[in-house]
């Protein structure tokens, strides 16, 4: 059986001396040069960066040295992960031209094993949207058809990867912007557990729901990376790192007997033909010896706009700081300090992150925080004590990633509370603290991917990719299905 | 009922310019956007007291400087700068 891990395969094919990194980091960097034209995953490809850590990883390999597994992998972070001198603007015209001057700590881990960064990915503006379409540069497209979006916010990464110009790629998830990208473009993609991966260097949307994770094209590769980058990190105060044993080591354990529920909620409102695969999930489960458990989760019905609240008040806070002061956009003209802050940042900040800004605001502001703010903490609460208590009857929740699949460009821009309500299945998770990994169960009519999420218990990320795992192993060349595009191995 | 005045007074507080001609399809989003969020308010139950997730607790360090970026790095991405800071107008005579 050929390999279906990426990162082993091409850590096999160097150190087999099959192909130097030099060649495939510059086979990498043709094909983006070949298709990002339409995919516009890439918003800053780094060719120089790249050839540079491929040279080193050769340098070790031509001295007999032993090479980590992913050394020499060209890889690719979402625009809002910090890189010590390339340019990262969190898609924002705003933050345009801006270099950090420091790494953030997953890309410092990931550099220390010589990973080959080919370059920063598209996404919606500070994170906030689901198409990608808010980024001032334009949206990312699914390499499935060219036509719809790749989702969002991390559209560009899983665009990038599910169209073959990056081995994987790191994204981040407030609200379902790794999952929700993953499922419309059929790979994979995991939300860690809240603290299980340090966000230091991560430009901040909403604080207490932001996770940066793996996108990848298939679970053990995403396990892989979980292991590398989930690492105490003493510079993010909420870091825990990894808890219990590798989830390498987890990943291919015998899943017999292992309780699998679904939450009737997470059922409604779902488009039929992802009902249908979801229910196609249930059966190979089964027929892989799990039980299934059904039961009512309530407190889901307001996890959404408890979402929207805390997001936003949080957002209108981390966002407070863009000033035009220390970094990026200043407006040219204007007449004293308040007056500069206000125009460079109505001209800097995009549509929807000056509507999420204002509703932050309001929800904190005096006469409205007891109604908004502070109900909505109360209802998480709530949410979390929910979860909690269905997982002392199951060991992991499945679900739909989305209730529909991939729209079409420019399809999601007219409504705000339509395009909100389709993250209805992925922001629970981001309430709660939770793990969740995204990963394809079938297509559509049209040949567009469906997604599903399997979501586990605080820290329990071995058992969520054990049983992605198990399923990818049985069904992968029916439901995975990868575009004829990129780097072919 | 959002009202052009709470959008103008919420702008103002949150550093954000509306122009004339933006503030009615603005105060209609807004409209829309509460009578989404005022949902929540439908909750029978008053809600679970919540203060953290996943049990975090305050992380302390000890009181010891350690060596921060060079000042000049700092002011790298800076538009204005001079002495060592960043530059601002005059903010009072």
């Amino acid at each position: 059986m050929s390999e279906i891990s990426q990162i082993k395969k091409i850590n096999n094919m160097l150190t087999s001396k099959e192909i130097s990194c030099e060649e495939l980091t510059k086979s990498y960097l043709a094909q983006i040069d070949k298709v990002n034209g339409d995919l516009n995953a890439y918003v800053n490809v780094t060719p120089d960066i790249a050839l540079a850590s491929a040279k080193k990883v050769d340098e070790k390999l031509a001295k007999g040295e032993d090479i980590s597994l992913l050394a020499g992998v060209p890889m690719t972070l979402k625009d809002n992960i910090s890189t010590d001198g390339i340019e990262t603007t969190c898609c924002s015209n705003i933050l345009k031209g801006y270099k950090p001057i420091y790494n953030a700590t997953v890309w410092n881990i990931l550099k220390e094993q010589d990973a080959v960064l080919l370059g920063k990915t598209n996404m919606d503006e500070f994170a906030m949207g689901s198409s990608c379409e808010t980024s001032c540069f334009g949206g990312a497209k699914n390499p499935h058809s060219f036509d719809h979006v790749a989702g969002g916010s991390s559209g560009g990464v899983a665009s990038a990867v599910g169209g073959n110009i990056a081995a994987y790629g790191l994204g981040s998830d407030t609200g379902g912007s790794i999952r929700q990208p993953a499922s419309f473009c059929g790979i994979v993609g995991l939300k860690p557990s809240y603290g299980a991966v340090s966000r230091f260097g991560l430009i901040a949307y909403a604080s207490s729901l932001d996770q940066i994770g793996p996108i990848t094209t298939n679970v053990e590769d995403t396990a892989i990376i979980y292991d590398a980058i989930s690492q105490y990190d003493e510079k993010d105060s909420t870091s825990q790192g990894k808890k219990g044993c590798s989830t390498c080591e987890a990943l291919k354990k015998d899943i017999k007997g292992m309780k699998i529920g679904i939450a009737r909620e997470y059922l409604e409102g779902v488009r039929d033909d992802v009902k249908e695969a979801i229910e196609n999930a249930v059966k190979v489960y089964e027929s892989l010896g799990a039980e299934i458990v059904y039961f009512n989760l309530p407190a889901l019905k307001f996890a959404l706009p408890v979402y929207y609240i805390l997001a936003c008040a949080e957002a209108s806070s981390n966002l407070g700081r863009y000033d035009g002061i220390r970094y990026g956009y200043k407006t040219p003209t204007y007449e004293n300090v308040n007056d500069m802050i206000c125009k460079t940042r109505s001209e800097g900040f995009g549509d929807e992150v000056k509507r999420r800004i204002l509703l932050g605001t309001y929800v904190l502001s005096a006469g409205y925080y007891d109604a908004y703010y502070k109900k909505a903490q109360n209802l998480r609460g709530t949410i979390v004590k929910a979860f909690k208590n269905a997982f002392d009857s199951c060991d992991v929740i499945l679900a739909p990633t989305v209730p529909m699949t991939a729209f079409k460009v420019g399809h999601a821009a007219s409504d705000p509370i339509e395009t909100y309500l389709t993250d209805i299945c992925t922001v629970p998770v981001n309430i709660a603290g939770l793990p969740a990994v995204s990963l394809p169960c079938g297509f559509n009519p049209k040949g567009m991917p469906i997604g599903m999420q399997l979501i586990g218990n605080t820290f329990c990320e071995g058992t969520i990719l054990n049983a992605a795992w198990s399923y990818e192993n049985k069904v992968r060349d029916s439901v995975f299905k990868s575009p004829e595009l990129g780097v072919k191995l | 009922m959002v009202s052009h005045d709470d959008v103008i007074q919420i702008a103002r507080l949150a550093k954000l310019s509306i122009k004339e001609d933006e503030l009615d399809a603005l105060t209609g989003e807004m409209q829309n956007i509460i009578d989404f969020a005022d949902t929540i308010n439908s909750a029978a139950e008053s809600g679970e007291a919540f203060d953290n997730i996943n049990n975090l607790s305050n992380v302390f360090h000890d009181d010891v400087v350690i060596p921060s970026y060079p000042t000049e790095k700092i002011l790298e991405n800076a538009k204005d700068v001079a002495d060592d800071c960043f530059l601002v107008k005059k903010r009072c005579d």
